[in-house]
């Protein structure tokens, strides 16, 4: 059994504009201590379906209008709010794509570690709690931690911030970390050193990580199974080699083909998928890609496509993925 | 964080030496410069309109400076030395707080403006303690209960205050309440007999007499004050570190006091300098309706009388009272605000 489980979750907001399916049928599992890479393109709803796990989707916009998600056999779409911060922060914790405003800017560093660590151990002292800090500010490679502690987030780089978003998360040794694109606002280098991190503490610490990002190359490096979303619902979920190596869906296909690769020819352009995402509202009614899939067929227009098992661990949502798979063996 | 405070308070001199500059540039416009008809026809018009609720005044536009009274400011400003030397000893004079005689009470301007500040500053601190007393608390619920019946029903009770003029609120209390239902005294700040009271008698009797003359200050002063907190409160519970402390396990309840509350509290602190400054001042319609003396109606009946030196008086004054709120108000930010310290440069007005 996984140790999370999303099954067919379906999230809607209320707008301006009506109501709209952000979030149609999505289903993810989750292994304990795997990572799983969660990718797409800005807008598909990555973040919604990681608030939703947490809990936190803005209130009273977003709802939960199917679907379970499952935590350690627990469906905590259903829990109260007070059940779930016993959960939240505690089982489940998350990591934000800003770090420049994930912290508080009128609270010291210290202050604000602590208080995570204080929420999952009530009974510590104050001298524990501190001690506590320092062990966690120096895990996730922050220097002179005695005086970061007592400064403010203003006076910390955007690296240095992420790093103790990371420290507040693990405080509680959580079993999942959701990281919603953690590196996306820093420096290359930075964001290289934030990766190392986070997979050294995973071997570590154990927990099952879901890294949400639009950079393939960074699925590569970290996951071992990836989930390519495309406008609210998963088009492809693969063990991460098998991704790479023959994508099924459409989307993935224009998604990998997209990412620059050693062996293609030097200078030469990147194919890119073309057109844009519809807005959430202005969704073709059958697949949601058939207004820019090369491959679409009428059917493709109205008949939502099924979520189908290619192998074990493998499933695609294409209702033309065999006959396309055919027509690329005859091919080749 | 001392330093920034250091820096702030050094600030103050140059501030003033300027404020200064410019009211001293208004003394040599009067008398019968451009300020006096200014005057003359603000008077004229007011007797005309019959709404200037002022005693000692003549249809003809006050009461006229005498040669020996022109003579005597003219000597006090030093008409007869270079501006620059002038100005030096005009400032010298306020810097010993003498700030002329005033031309209605022939008594010195300090001790006629001495005399009416506690009374303002009362009105002025009572004023501002029940405003935010009142208006952070309610912000915070309405922003926790927005859109709810509580948080349609108080906008609509605080911006029915914020309508009606405060000299309504005023008269319509006096008469309810002092005239008719005679709950309360008619006027003033402290009863006849003040004197004679015990200490807890001298408390409750200015109390008694401030109840109604507060509810005429207050009653507009809700609205924009709550509504202030509220949506700052709003804003702050939509932000990023609020999601990340409910994130870490917190109950939303407490993340609204430990993360969001302090934060909404910048843009209050911020014109909080504005709003001490404008409550202690006065208003000098309700001072006026309740005759008590306090710095607006000081100020209102020297600029009718042609008071010249009290109404200078009382610009230093407040401009000096403004450049302390002002301070008062960068220290408030600087204390819930930790970025304002260590920022680059000692004034972030
Ligand atoms: N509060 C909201 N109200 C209405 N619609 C929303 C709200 N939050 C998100 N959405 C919609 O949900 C969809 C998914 O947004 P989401 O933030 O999950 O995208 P994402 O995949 O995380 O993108 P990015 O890579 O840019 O972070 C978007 O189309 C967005 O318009
Ligand atoms: S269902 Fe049709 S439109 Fe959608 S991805 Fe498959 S082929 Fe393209
Ligand atoms: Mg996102």
């Amino acid at each position: 059994m996984p140790l999370l489980a999303i099954e067919n979750l379906a999230v809607s907001f209320e707008t301006d504009e009506g109501i709209v399916d952000v979030i149609d049928g999505v289903s993810i599992d989750l292994a304990e201590g795997e990572t799983l890479g969660l990718v797409g393109e800005s807008g598909c709803g990555k973040s919604v379906t990681a608030l939703t796990v947490m809990g936190l989707l803005p209130k009273p916009a977003g709802r939960v209008v199917g679907g379970a998600i499952h935590f350690d056999g627990r469906d905590i779409t259903s829990l109260t709010s007070e059940e779930l911060s016993t959960i939240r922060g505690r089982d489940i914790a998350m990591i934000f794509q800003e770090p420049m405003t994930a912290l508080n800017p009128v609270h010291r560093v210290g202050n604000q570690l602590a208080e995570s660590y204080r929420l999952h151990h009530p009974e510590a002292s104050k001298a524990e709690i501190r001690e506590e800090s320092l062990k966690l500010m120096d895990h996730v490679g922050i220097p002179a931690a005695e005086q970061r502690l007592d400064e403010y987030p203003h006076q910390l780089s955007g690296g240095m911030r992420q790093r103790v978003m990371i420290a507040m998360a693990l405080s509680s040794k959580p079993r999942v970390l959701i990281a919603d694109e953690p590196t996306t606002a820093l420096d290359v280098t930075i964001q290289a050193q934030i990766l190392e991190l986070l997979r050294d503490l995973q071997n570590e610490y154990g927990m099952a990580i879901v890294f949400i990002t639009h950079d393939l190359g960074v699925i590569a490096e970290l996951a071992s199974r990836v989930v390519v979303m495309y406008a609210g619902r998963v088009a492809e979920a693969a063990p991460v080699d098998a991704l790479f190596a023959s994508p099924k869906h459409p989307y993935a296909q224009g998604l990998l083909a997209s990412i620059p690769r050693l062996d293609s020819e030097p200078k030469s352009l990147l194919p890119t998928i073309p057109g844009v995402v519809p807005r959430i509202e202005d969704l073709p009614d059958g697949c949601r890609f058939s207004n820019r899939c090369a491959h679409a067929r009428d059917a493709c227009w109205t008949d939502k496509p099924a979520i189908e098992s290619v192998a074990t661990d493998r499933t695609v949502a294409c209702l033309r993925w065999r006959e396309l798979e055919q027509q690329a063996a005859a091919s080749a | 964080m001392t330093s920034y405070f250091v820096r702030r308070f050094l600030l103050i001199l140059p501030t003033f030496i300027g404020v200064t500059i410019l009211v001293f540039t208004l003394t040599r416009l009067v008398p019968g410069g451009p300020i006096e008809r200014m005057l003359n026809e603000a008077a004229l018009a007011g007797s005309e309109g019959g709404a200037v609720v002022s005693s000692g005044f003549d249809g003809r536009g006050g009461s006229v400076l005498s040669d020996e009274q022109i003579a005597q400011l003219e000597r006090y400003y030093g008409f007869d030395k270079p501006v620059i030397i002038s100005y030096f000893e005009w400032l010298g004079k306020i810097f010993t707080l003498d700030l002329g005689t005033s031309t209605r009470y022939t008594e010195p301007v300090w001790e006629t403006i001495k005399s009416r500040l506690p009374i303002s500053i009362f009105y002025g601190v009572a004023t501002l303690i029940l405003t935010y007393g009142v208006c952070i608390p309610l912000g915070i619920v309405k922003a926790i209960k927005h859109k709810t019946v509580f948080d349609n029903v108080s906008s609509a009770l605080v911006f029915f205050g914020y309508a009606i003029p405060s000299y309504v609120v005023g008269i319509a209390c006096l008469t309810l309440f002092a005239a008719n239902l005679e709950w309360f005294p008619l006027a003033g700040f402290v009863s006849d007999d003040f004197d004679d009271l015990t200490t807890m008698g001298k408390a409750l009797d200015i109390l008694d007499h401030a109840v109604l003359p507060l509810i005429a200050y207050l009653a507009g002063s809700f609205a924009v004050t709550t509504l202030l907190m509220k949506n700052s409160l709003m804003d702050n519970l939509a932000a990023d570190y609020v999601r990340t402390a409910i994130a870490k396990g917190m109950a939303f309840k407490r993340a609204v006091f430990a993360h969001a509350c302090r934060n909404s509290l910048i843009p209050l602190a911020t014109s909080f300098g504005n709003t001490i400054t404008l409550v202690i001042t006065g208003s000098f319609l309700i001072e006026k309706i309740f005759n008590i003396d306090g710095f607006g109606l000081l100020g209102f009946e020297s600029l009718v009388e042609r008071d010249y030196p009290v109404v200078m008086g009382i610009l230093v004054i407040s401009s000096l009272l403004f450049l302390v709120g002002n301070i008062l108000s960068d220290i408030c930010v600087a204390f819930v605000d930790p970025r304002v310290k260590f920022g680059s440069g000692g004034s972030n007005q």
